[in-house]
């Protein structure tokens, strides 16, 4: 439990984070969690997390910024639920992880694969109204580099396999019928999610 | 009276297969030549109950023994009005349930419970009851703050006349010294009034409720329904009549003084929960002490005395709900204020989690931390250094405004012992023997019956409620009052028919005293844990029945074997343990006499029989009211008769007792403890009379505990007096 700090400085407690991640639209419920670790024993991911749900919460409580947004908990939540219908407190955990996800994007705090894949994701939605795969692939490795393409390689196999199966079209699929409503829509959710948030 | 007896032997539930039940009557009409003797195959149905009332109306019966079930049950079948006797045989619970069926030992266990009981009615006799002189159904509150006008409110409600005294000029209590207090309704979210107000008009415009404000108790004398309570009081001394009293004299806060090592009487800025609520009533808001800006940064520090072996080794419950309604206050005037709680749990409980979550999410910060130091850091602020226990490591909170200190509540019942007895603070300066307040048991709460009578203090007829009896919220001391109403209802309209209270409610027996035979020994009113006994000056003691709670201790204290009820005395006992009939040392069957306390210990053997567990075959028990009645004559009776040991059952003693008489089990094993000696002038091993500790939850270990119990005695051989 003692090894959220290097240092043996004691922790400054910090407000101006605490409020700025609880004046998110699902933050804001996580100013609820009473650390009762029921979140953590739930996960099944948690050993591969950095902190679990709960650590992470106090993290918020006490500020500690850069633990938090740079921490790997909310890339490696699979949203599987089971902590957000465990928790006592009603506090829709994998949506908080979505919100800590958006922040750390915004704010510039993250190099994880996971979050490349979500962004790449996102932009051929919106860009197409539907995912390509040979679309999300080619904007994720975009923004991963070359290092990653040559991953890609060694999985060749599968693909190949995939193609064969007509698994993995080649050519993108046409843009949906209104996609410009379809954006629309999108960016009107964003404004309210940006409302729920004050 | 002329006792006429009728005997009613149950086969029902099993009783008429395993005991030979004509061999049964024939000892209640032979060898006790009881007139009416009848068996009933369901002695609880119709026909059963129908046969006794036609004896009752012919027969002239007005003494009834029913042999089948335990007097745990089915009483309200075999109720037939106040002017019939009835006396139970448990044949069912605790012979055919525990004894293996057509056998010679179950026999002769069940014609000694028969030979036992009907011994026991030979001194038997009708209670009458106690009526007192000049009953009065009024009811005394004592303290006007919100337990005290609640118990009043309550009281008067249902009709009773209400007095109600408080020392302070105005009513209010605490209400009178806070800004908002802490939800008492769902949602239990929002932040209350005080409503003082309208509370003491509710009050004022209660025809029944007269109040005297400003005015202390000087003395309280008598019992219940006639205590005689003498009050001090702007105008002069007034004396009034009541019949029993609501102690709601409420808490006062722990010397914040002895608080140094949290900064208090360091830093101008460390305050109390108390002055915070000053502070705020005076400025309309929270600020620094020192200079009287708005605090924009507070730190609350929970339990800061309580919970302490060093202070408050208990909680005081209501100090988590207070900060968490002070911090509120804090986000109330700006949301943006950082305000952080310093917890070791946060212990909101019942509908205060909603007022917690409330909190929360307004963004009070919770912290679980053990607070170390509080320093001047810069500009003259303050910061708290603690040890955080979630992320398990030291942290600091820094440019503090105000640092609150829970610092937890003491009653006011609490004494200080350093003082000369005069200084002390006195509150009901009761006239009893036993002295002027209510016995305490720890920290200076008055001693109650925890679990069972909560609001019954060791003086009959006086309740605490609120704060007083033990740490609480005010949603709990509204509940609390509510309940201490009720039972004092209860005592005056029990008193009024001459009937016990708890735990003995609706007895109509209380101690009569041979007083020709006293030798002014003082154990009676030493004893009593209930004050009942007061003395003149030449040391006679004073009974006051309707104080006594029918225990029965002082029957079991006087050497003089002077004290008895109608219903319950040394001779009857004695012979109960004299109808015992003892095999023969050849014969190789023992006995062991058990006196089991009819509170917890009858139950559990009764719950044994109910689970059918096997138990010795060698035991012969008898139920007392307590074990604090038990008189040393009757281990004399029982060794002089050849018993070979005695096992005494009852509840728990010391600080947790479960004694139902709070000291009853405790006094007799101080009493076991001088048996010794009377066994050694008898030449007897003095492990022959030994006493367990049973609560109802027992059961089961009661078979082990006799057995036990009996492979030691049986190491001893046999009792030599058998056959003298
Ligand atoms: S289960 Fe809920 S309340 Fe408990 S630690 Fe996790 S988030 Fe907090
Ligand atoms: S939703 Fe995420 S954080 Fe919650 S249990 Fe599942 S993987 Fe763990
Ligand atoms: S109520 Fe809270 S602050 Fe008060 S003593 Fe109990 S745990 Fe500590
Ligand atoms: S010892 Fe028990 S029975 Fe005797 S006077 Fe006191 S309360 Fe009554």
């Amino acid at each position: 439990m003692a090894d959220n700090n290097v240092s043996s400085a004691p922790i400054k407690y910090d407000h101006n984070f605490a409020q700025e991640f609880f004046s998110t639209e699902n933050g804001r419920l996580a100013q609820k969690c009473m650390q009762c670790g029921m979140c953590a024993v739930s996960c099944a991911t948690k050993d591969l997390m950095d902190h679990s749900p709960r650590r992470l919460f106090n993290l918020v409580r006490a500020g500690k910024k850069d633990e938090v947004l740079g921490s790997n908990t909310m890339w490696m939540c699979t949203s599987c639920c089971t902590c957000k219908v465990r928790c006592p407190r009603g506090i829709p955990l994998v949506d908080v992880m979505h919100d800590l996800k958006n922040m750390a994007i915004a704010q510039n705090y993250v190099s994880y694969p996971q979050a490349a894949f979500y962004q790449a994701f996102w932009q051929e939605v919106l860009n197409r109204g539907r995912a390509f795969e040979g679309g999300v692939m080619a904007r994720y490795y975009l923004k991963r580099g070359w290092g990653e393409i040559k991953k890609a390689f060694e999985m060749k196999d599968l693909g190949m396999s995939m193609l064969k199966h007509g698994r993995l079209p080649m050519v993108p699929p046409r843009k949906i019928k209104g996609l410009k409503e379809l954006q629309q829509i999108i960016e009107k959710a964003q404004a309210l999610q940006r409302k729920e948030a004050k | 009276m002329a006792k006429k007896v009728g005997v009613y032997i149950c086969k029902g539930c099993g009783i008429g297969e395993a005991l030979d039940v004509d061999a049964l009557a024939k000892v209640a009409s032979k060898e006790y030549k009881a007139p009416v003797v009848k068996t009933c195959d369901v002695l609880c149905a119709p026909e059963g109950i129908e046969l006794i009332k036609q004896d009752l109306a012919g027969e002239g019966v007005n003494l009834v023994v029913i042999a089948g079930c335990s007097a745990r049950v089915n009483y309200d079948h075999f109720d037939f009005g106040p002017e019939i006797l009835v006396e139970r045989v448990n044949l069912r619970e605790q012979v055919v349930w525990t004894q293996p069926p057509d056998d010679e030992d179950t026999q002769m266990m069940a014609e000694d419970y028969m030979r036992m009981t009907l011994a026991k009615t030979k001194n038997l006799e009708l209670p009458e009851p106690f009526i007192g002189e000049n009953l009065s159904k009024a009811i005394l509150v004592v303290g006007g703050g919100l337990a005290g006008m609640t118990a009043a409110l309550e009281a008067a409600n249902a009709g009773h006349q209400v007095i109600l005294v408080e020392k302070e000029s105005a009513l209010g209590g605490w209400l009178n010294k806070v800004y908002k207090i802490a939800p008492l309704a769902a949602p239990f979210t929002e932040l209350q009034d005080p409503d003082v107000e309208a509370r003491v008009q509710a009050i004022n415009d209660n025809p029944r409720i007269k109040v005297y404000t400003g005015a202390t108790i000087a003395s309280t004398a008598g019992a219940p329904g006639m205590f005689d309570v003498t009050i001090n009081t702007a105008g002069g001394e007034v004396t009034e009549r009541v019949g029993a009293i609501v102690l709601a004299t409420g808490a006062r806060p722990y010397d914040p003084e002895k608080l140094g090592h949290l900064g208090y009487g360091q830093f101008a800025d460390v305050i109390t929960q108390a002055q915070l609520e000053e502070l705020v009533k005076a400025e309309g808001k929270v600020v620094r002490p020192s200079s009287k800006e708005e605090a924009v940064k507070v730190a609350f520090i929970q339990c800061a005395g309580s919970r302490d072996p060093e202070h408050l080794p208990y909680c005081s419950a209501a100090c988590c709900v207070e900060s968490i309604k002070q911090a509120l206050y804090v986000k109330e005037q700006n949301p943006e204020a950082a305000v952080y709680v310093f917890y070791k749990d946060i212990r909101s409980s019942g509908q205060y989690e909603h007022f917690y979550k409330q909190a929360q999410m307004q963004g009070v910060v919770f912290v679980k931390a053990d607070v170390e130091s509080i320093e001047e850091g810069e500009g003259g602020k303050l910061a708290v250094n603690a040890q955080d226990l979630m992320m398990g490591a030291p942290t600091l909170l820094d440019e503090v405004d105000v640092v609150v200190l829970a610092n937890g509540m003491v009653p006011s019942t609490l004494v200080d012992e350093n003082l000369p007895p005069e200084e002390q603070t006195r509150i009901l300066n009761l006239k009893y023997r036993q002295g002027p307040e209510l016995p305490t048991l720890k920290y200076g709460f008055p001693d109650s019956h925890f679990i069972c009578f909560p609001y019954e203090t060791r003086r009959t007829g006086i309740y605490a409620a609120g704060s007083v009896r033990r740490p609480m919220d005010m949603l709990q001391a509204v509940e609390d009052a509510t309940g201490a109403a009720l039972k004092a209802i209860q005592c005056v309209e029990m008193t009024a028919r001459g009937m016990a209270v708890h735990p003995r409610s609706g007895d109509l027996s209380f101690p009569e005293f041979m007083m020709s035979r006293c030798t002014q020994c003082k154990r009676c009113t030493e004893e009593c844990p209930f004050g009942a006994i007061n003395e003149d000056e030449k040391a006679n003691p004073l009974p006051n029945p309707t104080r006594c709670r029918r225990c029965g201790t002082c029957m079991g204290a006087c050497p003089e074997r002077i004290i008895s009820f109608k219903n319950y005395s040394v001779p009857m006992i004695g012979n109960m343990v004299k109808a015992i009939e003892v095999p023969e040392e050849d014969e190789e069957k023992p006995r062991v006499l058990i006196f089991a306390c009819e509170n917890d210990a009858i139950p559990a053997l009764d719950m044994a029989g109910i689970n059918r567990l096997n138990y010795s075959k060698w035991v012969r028990i008898i139920p007392v009211r307590c074990l604090g009645s038990l008189n040393l004559v009757w281990v004399n009776d029982a060794m002089s008769k050849g018993i070979d040991g005695v096992l005494l059952l009852g509840c728990k003693h010391g600080d947790d007792y479960q004694c139902h008489f709070m000291k009853g089990s405790e006094l007799a094993g101080i009493r076991l403890s001088k048996v010794s000696e009377t066994l050694d002038r008898l030449g007897l091993e003095s492990e022959r009379v030994q006493m367990e500790e049973v609560s109802i939850m027992d059961y089961d270990k009661i078979p082990g505990i006799i057995e036990r119990f009996i492979e030691k005695i049986e190491e001893f051989g046999p009792n030599p007096m058998k056959g003298f």
